[in-house]
C-alpha cells in the first residue's frame, strides 16, 4: 500500500484498479498443510525441485538444517508429497494444525 | 418457495452440494428446484456459497438468494474470513452447521430459528477419508424435514455412482442420524 | 441439467459434425461436454482444437462449406475477437448455429453476466434467440437450425443464455428422443454455397460496389423472410414437442397498465414480481423478447399498443448512446402508435449484477409513478441499480 501519511489530498481513480493488494498472500488458499518428518528425510531436495511456488529450502545433503516451507506463500497443493521419494511429507488438514 | 444459502470454503463441494439438493428435491421428489453458483475467483481456501431455491411449483425467480429461510454452514473458518451467515436472516431461519458443539458466541444462536449441528467433517473423515463435507451436510440437512433422506442419497449415487456412490450415501446417512437440534 | 449442458444436449441431438470450439468463461463446460460427447462416441463429429475464437469460427465456417453442420460456442471478448469472421459466415449464407453465453465485455474485466457482448454483434447479420432457462436453451437451439438452414433464410444463429443465472443454473430439461428431432431435423443439405471439387467455386472474392448493395439487400430480404419461417418452425416445433414459442412472451399483459420488456434470465425474476405486485393490486405486466434478430417490432406495438407505460430493462450500456439498445429499438416500434406510450429505459445487471426481485420492483415501481404521474419520465435510459458513490470507488493518497 502507498504510504498516506505523506500524501494528505485524496484523488479518485477511474476504471478497474487495485492499490490494495489483499489475496496476494497465496498461503490463505491452503487447505491441507504439507508437514515434513524432518528426522526421516534425506534432504534429497526434490521437494524443492518440484515446488511450483519455489517455497521450499533444502540445504541439499545437510541434516544438520531443517528443511524450510515459507506458509506465507505455500497453496497446499501436496506435489511435494507427492514426489517426497522417502514419502515423509504428511498432508495435514489446516485446522488440526493451528 | 424454500430459500438456502450454502456457505464453506472452495474445495469442500459447496456449489456441487447445491446441485445435489436440486437434483434430490426436482428428480427424486418431482418438485421444482434450482441452484445459482456464486463463482468468483475460485481457488482453495477462498469462502465460497451457493443459493438454492426449492418449490412445489415452477421457479420463475433467476437470482440470488437475499432472505434465507434455511442456511447451512460447512465450515465455520468462514466467520473468520469475515462472512456474515446471518445477513437477510429471518426470525424462523434454520441453520444447519458443521460443528461438534455449539458456542454460544456463535452469531446464529439464540437469534433465529432452530440450529441443527453435527461434527460432519469427522464423519467425511472417517467415511470418505477426506476433508469434503458436502455429502454429509446433506446428510444432515435432511433433519430439518426440507428433502428426505432418500433422495439425498439416490442423488448422491447418481452424481458418485459405484463405491464413491455408497460411501457418500454411508456419510449422509450417518450425519443424518447424529445431527442433533439446538432450538 | 444448466443451460449449458442443454446446449451441448442440443447439439448433439442435432447430430452437427465437426466442433470447433475455445473455451472460455462461462462457456466452457460446452466444450468439455461435446469433447466428452465425442471422446465416449455418443456424437459421431471431428473435434478440431484451435487456438482462438476467431479461428474456431473459421473453422467452422470452412466445415460448414464442406456441406456438414459445423458448431461452436463462446462468450464475452470471445465473441468481440470473432467479431470479424462474424460478417463473413453471414454475408456467404452460411447457416452456422452457436451459442453465446452472454457475459460482459473488459474492460472492466469481469466473467460475469450482462449483455454487452452478443449486442455488441446485433448488427452482424446474425438472428438472435435470448433463452430465459435451460429449457429454452435446448429448443431454441434446435428451431434455430431449421431456421437457419431454411434455403428461404441461409443465415446464421445464434442462441444467447445469461452466464451463471442460465448456463451454471440446473433446472429439469425435457429431452426430446433422437427420433422426434430426426423427424424435425434432417441432415444437412448446402442449398447455397458449398465447396465441392466436382464443382467448383470461389467462395468470398472481392465484390465491387456494382454487387455489394445487392448483396447486401439479399441479407436483409432473408430477415425478412425468417419472420415467415420462424413461425413456421415454431409452429412445428410445438406439434411435435408440445412447448409453443413466440418472438415474444407476454406475461399477464392483456388488461396491465404498465409493462416491462425483458430479455433472457430477468424475464423469470420479472413475472415474480409482477405476480407479487399483482396480488397488491397493481395492473403489470412482463413482454419477453425472444427473437431480438429479426427484430419483431410489429408483435411488439401489436402486443402494447392498449398499454400507456412501458419499461425496457437494457442489461447493457449503450454507451455514447441515450440508452440501452433494447430501449432504443423498442421505443422506434411504438413511436408510431396514437396515443404515444410512455417509453422509459433502465439500465441494469452489469458485470454479474443481480437483477433481483427487488431491483425488477423499483423498476415496476418507476414506473407506475410515471403512470400515476407522481414523477416525469426521463430522457434517455435510467442507470436503476447504480451505487450513490459511483464516481469515488477507487480512493488514493497524492501529494499534488
Amino acid at each position: 500500500m502507498r504510504p498516506s501519511e505523506s500524501f494528505p489530498k485524496v484523488k479518485y481513480l477511474y476504471g478497474p484498479v487495485a492499490t490494495i493488494f489483499a489475496s496476494t498472500k497465496t498461503g490463505s488458499w491452503r487447505i491441507l498443510r504439507p508437514v515434513i518428518q524432518q528426522e526421516k528425510c534425506t534432504r534429497c531436495g526434490t521437494c524443492a525441485k518440484h515446488c511450483p511456488l519455489d517455497v521450499i529450502e533444502v540445504d541439499r545433503g545437510n541434516k544438520e538444517k531443517e528443511v524450510v516451507i515459507d506458509f506465507e506463500y505455500c497453496k497446499g497443493c501436496g506435489i511435494c508429497a507427492n514426489v517426497c521419494p522417502r514419502k515423509c511429507i504428511e498432508m495435514v488438514p489446516e485446522r488440526g494444525v493451528k | 418457495m424454500i430459500q438456502l444459502k450454502l456457505y464453506g470454503l472452495g474445495g469442500q463441494g459447496v456449489v456441487t452440494a447445491g446441485k445435489l439438493l436440486a437434483t434430490a428435491v426436482a428428480i427424486y421428489e418431482n418438485k421444482y428446484a434450482q441452484t445459482v453458483p456464486a463463482y468468483g475467483h475460485e481457488r482453495r481456501g477462498a469462502p465460497v456459497y451457493a443459493d438454492v431455491i426449492l418449490g412445489e411449483e415452477p421457479i420463475l425467480v433467476k437470482s440470488f438468494v437475499y432472505k434465507p429461510d434455511y442456511v447451512m454452514v460447512f465450515d465455520l473458518a468462514v466467520l473468520e474470513k469475515g462472512v456474515d451467515v446471518t445477513e437477510g436472516a429471518h426470525a424462523n431461519t434454520c441453520f444447519v452447521v458443521n460443528a461438534h458443539q455449539l458456542n454460544p458466541e456463535f452469531p446464529f444462536i439464540n437469534k433465529f430459528g432452530s440450529v441443527y449441528y453435527v461434527d460432519a467433517t469427522k464423519i467425511a473423515l472417517e467415511v470418505l477419508g477426506i476433508d469434503i463435507p458436502n455429502s454429509a451436510m446433506l446428510g444432515a440437512f435432511a433433519a430439518t424435514g426440507v428433502v428426505s433422506i432418500d433422495a439425498v442419497c439416490a442423488a448422491l449415487e447418481e452424481t458418485f455412482k459405484g463405491k464413491a456412490g455408497e460411501r457418500n450415501v454411508e456419510a449422509a446417512r450417518r450425519c443424518y442420524e447424529a445431527v442433533r437440534k439446538f432450538s | 441439467m444448466d443451460g449449458n449442458a442443454a446446449a451441448a444436449e442440443a447439439m448433439r441431438l442435432a447430430r452437427v459434425q465437426v466442433i470447433s470450439a475455445y473455451p472460455i468463461t462461462p462457456q466452457s463446460p460446452i466444450a468439455e461436454k461435446l469433447a466428452d460427447f465425442v471422446a465416449e462416441g455418443s456424437l459421431k463429429a471431428k473435434y478440431v482444437r484451435v487456438e482462438s475464437e476467431h479461428t474456431a469460427m473459421s473453422v467452422a465456417i470452412g466445415a460448414q462449406l464442406t456441406g456438414v453442420r459445423a458448431c461452436t460456442a463462446t462468450s464475452s471478448v470471445g465473441l468481440a475477437l470473432m467479431h470479424e469472421v462474424l460478417g463473413v459466415a453471414s454475408g456467404c449464407r452460411l447457416p452456422i448455429v452457436m451459442a453465446v453465453v452472454n457475459r460482459s465485455l473488459a474492460s472492466p474485466w469481469s466473467l460475469w453476466c450482462d449483455h454487452q457482448d452478443s449486442m455488441a454483434e446485433r448488427d452482424s447479420g446474425w438472428l438472435q434467440f435470448y433463452a430465459e432457462d435451460p429449457q429454452e436453451v435446448l429448443d431454441y437451439l434446435l428451431i434455430a437450425y431449421r431456421v437457419a438452414e431454411d434455403p428461404r433464410v441461409l443465415l446464421p444463429a445464434m442462441v444467447c443464455m445469461d452466464g451463471f443465472f442460465v448456463s451454471h443454473t440446473p433446472a429439469v430439461v425435457l429431452v426430446p428422443e433422437q427420433e422426434t428431432v430426426d423427424s424435425f431435423l434432417p441432415p444437412y443439405n448446402p442449398a447455397n454455397l458449398y465447396l465441392d471439387p466436382d464443382d467448383p467455386m470461389f467462395v468470398n472474392d472481392l465484390t465491387p460496389p456494382s454487387d455489394y448493395t445487392e448483396m447486401r439487400y439479399q441479407h436483409k430480404v432473408a430477415f425478412e423472410e425468417a419472420f415467415k419461417v420462424i413461425t413456421e418452425v415454431q409452429e412445428e416445433f410445438f406439434r411435435l414437442f408440445r412447448r409453443r414459442y413466440s418472438f415474444i412472451e407476454t406475461y399477464k399483459c392483456d388488461d396491465a397498465d404498465v409493462v416491462l420488456v425483458t430479455l433472457g434470465s430477468m424475464s423469470g425474476t420479472a413475472k415474480y414480481v409482477v405476480n407479487e405486485l399483482r396480488a397488491k393490486g397493481y395492473k403489470v405486466g412482463v413482454l419477453k423478447i425472444v427473437v431480438f434478430r429479426p427484430f419483431p417490432a410489429d408483435q411488439i406495438r401489436n402486443a402494447l399498443k392498449h398499454v400507456p407505460v412501458i419499461g425496457v430493462m437494457d442489461r447493457s450500456a449503450g454507451l455514447g448512446a441515450e440508452g440501452g439498445p433494447v430501449w432504443i429499438e423498442v421505443s422506434r416500434a411504438l413511436s408510431g402508435l396514437e396515443p404515444m406510450p410512455k417509453v422509459a429505459g433502465f439500465v441494469g445487471g452489469l458485470g454479474g449484477r443481480d437483477l433481483a426481485p427487488h431491483v425488477i420492483e423499483k423498476a415496476f415501481r418507476n414506473l407506475i409513478d410515471i403512470k400515476e404521474g407522481k414523477i416525469e419520465m426521463r430522457q434517455g435510459s435510467k442507470w436503476i441499480d447504480v451505487r450513490e458513490d459511483a464516481m469515488k470507488i477507487r480512493e488514493v493518497k497524492v501529494n499534488v
